[in-house]
């Protein structure tokens, strides 16, 4: 009878307890049940499924690539924040933003390293994990399409990689995009009005800056997200990741 | 496993073409036993998980600590580099824009991509999966692995052995 009845000094001496499992959403159960209660109790976690094959944990089957893939973007996508905070998209400031980076803020040139080093990984690690998928025959029926959004992702990852390299401004970014465009303007017809498109005229200057700007920090990081969502979902839906025939 | 109790104790349903027949004592067949062959979520993946999270940390933290990205002279639009590179993964399309400008630049990457696209819904053959290079897969695992050698063949020819004006420039010249 006395559930309806409580006391401030029990309210103050169980809030802890009752914070704790506010938050925490925690199961009565079997220790089974709370394992499982663990990861789809978890907003975080319940991307996975309760139980998994143990062929999945095999390191030297998936040798961990989708996953440092992830984490590499992870790492981009914080550190591109930070850098954020110090960059100016004009091609007055940027070059000095650059050196600001390097003399004037604290770890400004750790940031950039960490930034510009994990972009070269990414690049590697994705495409190394579509070897993977690959090479374990991965993207066979019913994974077709998680195949085809992966491509869309390495897509994704190279056209990330390629607008943020012209950021810095210096002479390294400016011919190396002039290089890239200039192969997009060979293209038949159309050619010249997609390095238009791209560059904002008819070659690298401020509009180009703005342009890849935009793509770098806004466009190219969101449409990459969604496609993640999709690419972790359908592995669920495909039956998590592939594996030989049971015996 | 013995019987407990052979008497009927629910009466038999003439609608229904099962009925209970006994109850035994004893533990089910799956009982501590695992569905299949998974393990739990958390702890086994989760963990692994993380220790792959800290791998990666470590690993970019300490390259950033070591070695500087790189910085040159700030944009000059007047004054070209000599020679002028694309980044690293695009060099091969670079090296072979440098032989046929449309064949290598348009044609090379459109087929590779649309080939890259395409590929599930061509390779038909159910064979082989959830194994590193299937015996059953030779011919699929060849093509691809030429493919691969010759992006990272071109790649290591343009990133390293073109100097100036795009001539062949041994390093060690």
């Amino acid at each position: 009878m006395s559930a309806t009845v409580y006391s401030i000094r029990d309210s103050i001496k169980n809030l802890p307890k009752n914070i704790r499992s506010s938050v925490l959403r925690p199961v009565e159960g079997t220790p089974e049940q709370a394992r499982a209660a663990a990861v789809f109790g978890n907003v975080f976690l319940h991307i996975h499924p309760a139980r998994v094959h143990e062929n999945s944990l095999r390191f030297g089957y998936t040798l961990g690539l989708g996953l440092i893939s992830f984490y590499l973007f992870l790492i981009l996508a914080i550190s591109g924040t930070l850098l954020m905070f110090y960059y100016t998209p004009s091609t007055q400031l940027a070059y000095h933003n650059m050196k600001d980076l390097e003399y004037v803020v604290s770890f400004g040139v750790i940031l950039r390293n960490i930034h510009r080093w994990s972009a070269h990984a990414m690049v590697a690690a994705v495409f190394l994990h579509m070897c993977r998928v690959f090479y374990t025959g991965s993207y066979k029926a019913p994974r077709e399409f998680n195949w085809v959004v992966g491509i869309c992702l390495l897509l994704m990852t190279l056209f990330l990689s390629f607008t943020g390299y012209l950021l810095p401004w210096d002479q390294l970014a400016f011919w190396a995009i002039t290089v890239g465009s200039n192969i997009a303007a060979y293209a038949p017809w159309i050619g010249e009005k997609i390095r238009f498109v791209m560059l904002g005229g008819n070659e690298v200057g401020q509009m180009a800056l703005i342009r890849f700007y935009v793509l770098h920090v806004a466009l190219l990081p969101v449409a990459a997200l969604v496609l993640m969502g999709v690419h972790f979902w359908r592995i669920r839906k495909d039956g998590g990741l592939s594996r030989p025939a049971d015996r | 496993m013995h019987v407990v109790k052979k008497q009927e104790i629910f009466p038999r349903d003439p609608n229904k073409t099962y009925s209970l027949m006994a109850i035994v004592d004893g533990d089910s067949l799956q009982v501590d036993k695992d569905p299949g062959d998974t393990v739990s979520s958390w702890p086994h993946l989760v963990l692994r998980e993380l220790l792959v999270f800290l791998v990666v940390g470590i690993a970019v933290v300490a390259v950033s600590l070591l070695f500087n990205a790189p910085l040159e002279e700030p944009a000059n639009a007047l004054h070209s580099t000599n020679p002028a590179k694309a980044p690293w993964y695009f060099v091969g399309i670079q090296e072979l824009v440098s032989y046929s400008a449309f064949l290598g630049g348009i044609v090379a990457p459109a087929a590779i991509v649309l080939s890259l696209l395409f590929l599930p819904y061509l390779d038909r053959n159910p064979a082989g999966v959830g194994v590193w290079f299937a015996k059953e897969r030779r011919v699929a695992t060849s093509i691809f692995t030429v493919f691969v050698v010759a992006m990272g063949i071109l790649i290591v020819i343009g990133q390293f052995l073109r100097g100036p004006n795009w001539t062949l420039n041994l390093p060690w010249h």
